[in-house]
């Protein structure tokens, strides 16, 4: 994925020379965008092992809260910023689904964590779920196992970039007509159906590996 | 008097709470993205690969075993072949997909080769998941001087052993090559003292193979 840089049109010693006399000028882009940015509020829900390195992230030793982050909420109605932290299984993803369609717009997701990626250790078992990806678009992939607090803030800092680059009259959600609800998955007897939403996720192309000589 | 339990519990709150403003050992945030924790040295996270000299000459000889052994199944190796068709000991290609990876270490244990090695790296976050996340081998290799950085003491003892193994390997094949020298020089000696030497010298000389250049002087 790509960003285009989020550049103002605003000449940048102007704009500077403005600042010092406590004048701040910027698109409403920029401003919407700084608005986002730093009001990323999570949804409090944790899965497994990673949401304990989550806490200790939201805790005074890391204090997420620095960036804007720290007020995690128990509904999803009132979150911008999903964070999968731990492992999926066949049967919670359903209700990561639902949580999922339940967050108003915008929202974001993290993936914490190589189970909610991809399955990690789990990967060839039969009651993990091979990523979260498979039925939800993800913003930012965060490998370890688990990984450390920093690592989740690096995450977040992604995250802030990525909101940085948005345009205002392209993203998804002020387009016309968009409705995303995204089919939640039933647990049936040989597991989830369907086994992925084809709108967000293909089956990977195995790739060739031809050896040079 | 009713409530001086409270108001001295009280006291003991208020004063952590002053204390939490300004004493340094109460201070705990690391403001991460400009301050960082020091690095404990036995911080393990992501595999590497290393290399000695040339990031072209890994250390890695391709031997699979770390590959077999990953819990997860997350390294690929394929054998770098010469232009014969023969296999070389070095990896044509090395992928480890770090969104699987589960940083138990295995593989650096396994590694008879002293070729793979935690990393201290955390800041991995990615927007893409197939592309971004496996790390093929130009994304793995790192100089043994990144070792020796991250992990002195490790680093320090490997080496050691490393030495140690390759000076005997040495002194072995010195070995080796003087008594095949040795072997060498007795056979022309002998060839040479055939015609003129009596017949009762002959059964010693194979009894003492690494005396005849003491003799042949
Ligand atoms: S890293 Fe070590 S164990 Fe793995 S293939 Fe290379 S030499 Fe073998
Ligand atoms: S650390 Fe463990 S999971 Fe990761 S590549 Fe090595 S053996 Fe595989």
């Amino acid at each position: 994925m790509t960003h285009a840089p989020n550049v103002s049109q605003v000449d940048p010693a102007l704009k500077s020379e403005l600042a010092k006399k406590g004048i701040a000028v910027m698109k409403l882009q920029e401003l919407y965008n700084w608005g986002r940015r730093s009001s990323i509020w999570p949804m409090q829900f944790g899965l497994a092992c990673c949401a304990i390195e989550m806490i200790a992230t939201a805790c005074a030793r890391y204090d997420i809260d620095r960036f804007g982050a720290g007020l995690f909420r128990a509904s999803p109605r009132q979150s911008d910023l999903m964070i999968v932290a731990g492992t999926v299984t066949k049967k919670m993803a359903p209700q990561v689904v639902r949580l999922y369609n339940q967050m108003p717009e915008p929202k974001y997701v993290i993936t914490m964590g190589a189970c909610s990626i991809s399955g990690g250790p789990f990967k060839e078992g039969y009651n993990v779920l091979k990523g979260i990806d498979r039925y939800i678009p993800v913003d930012v992939h965060l490998p370890g196992c688990p990984p450390r607090p920093e690592a989740l803030l690096h995450g977040l800092m992604k995250l802030q970039a990525k909101i940085d680059h948005q345009d205002i009259e392209k993203t998804e959600w002020y387009q016309k007509g968009l409705k995303r609800e995204f089919p939640i998955p039933e647990f049936g007897p040989n597991g989830l159906l369907p086994p992925y939403n084809p709108e967000v996720w293909q089956p990977q192309k195995r790739k060739e590996i031809t050896v040079p000589a | 008097m009713f409530g001086i339990g409270v108001l001295k519990g009280m006291a003991v709150t208020f004063k952590n709470f002053v204390e939490s403003y300004y004493k340094k050992e109460r201070l705990t945030t690391i403001e991460y993205p400009e301050k960082r924790l020091a690095e404990k040295e036995r911080f393990r996270n992501f595999p590497f690969l290393i290399f000695d000299e040339k990031p072209e000459d890994p250390r890695c000889v391709a031997c699979d075993i770390c590959a077999k052994e990953c819990p997860p199944q997350c390294i690929t190796i394929v054998r770098a072949q010469d232009a014969q068709g023969k296999p070389l000991k070095k990896p044509a290609t090395f992928d480890i997909d770090y969104s699987i990876c589960m940083n138990c270490g295995v593989c650096e244990e396994v590694c008879p080769f002293d070729a793979i090695f935690m990393d201290h790296e955390f800041e991995l976050a990615e927007y893409g998941r197939f592309e971004d996340l496996n790390y093929t081998i130009d994304r793995l290799l790192k100089p043994k001087e990144h070792f020796m950085k991250i992990r002195p003491t490790d680093a320090t003892r490997i080496e050691a052993e490393l030495k140690k193994k390759e000076n005997a390997k040495k002194a072995a094949a010195e070995k080796a090559a003087a008594a095949a020298k040795a072997k060498a020089e007795a056979a022309k000696t002998q060839a040479s003292q055939v015609p003129d030497t009596k017949p009762e010298t002959k059964p010693n000389e194979p009894a003492q193979p690494a005396d005849p250049p003491a003799e042949a002087k």
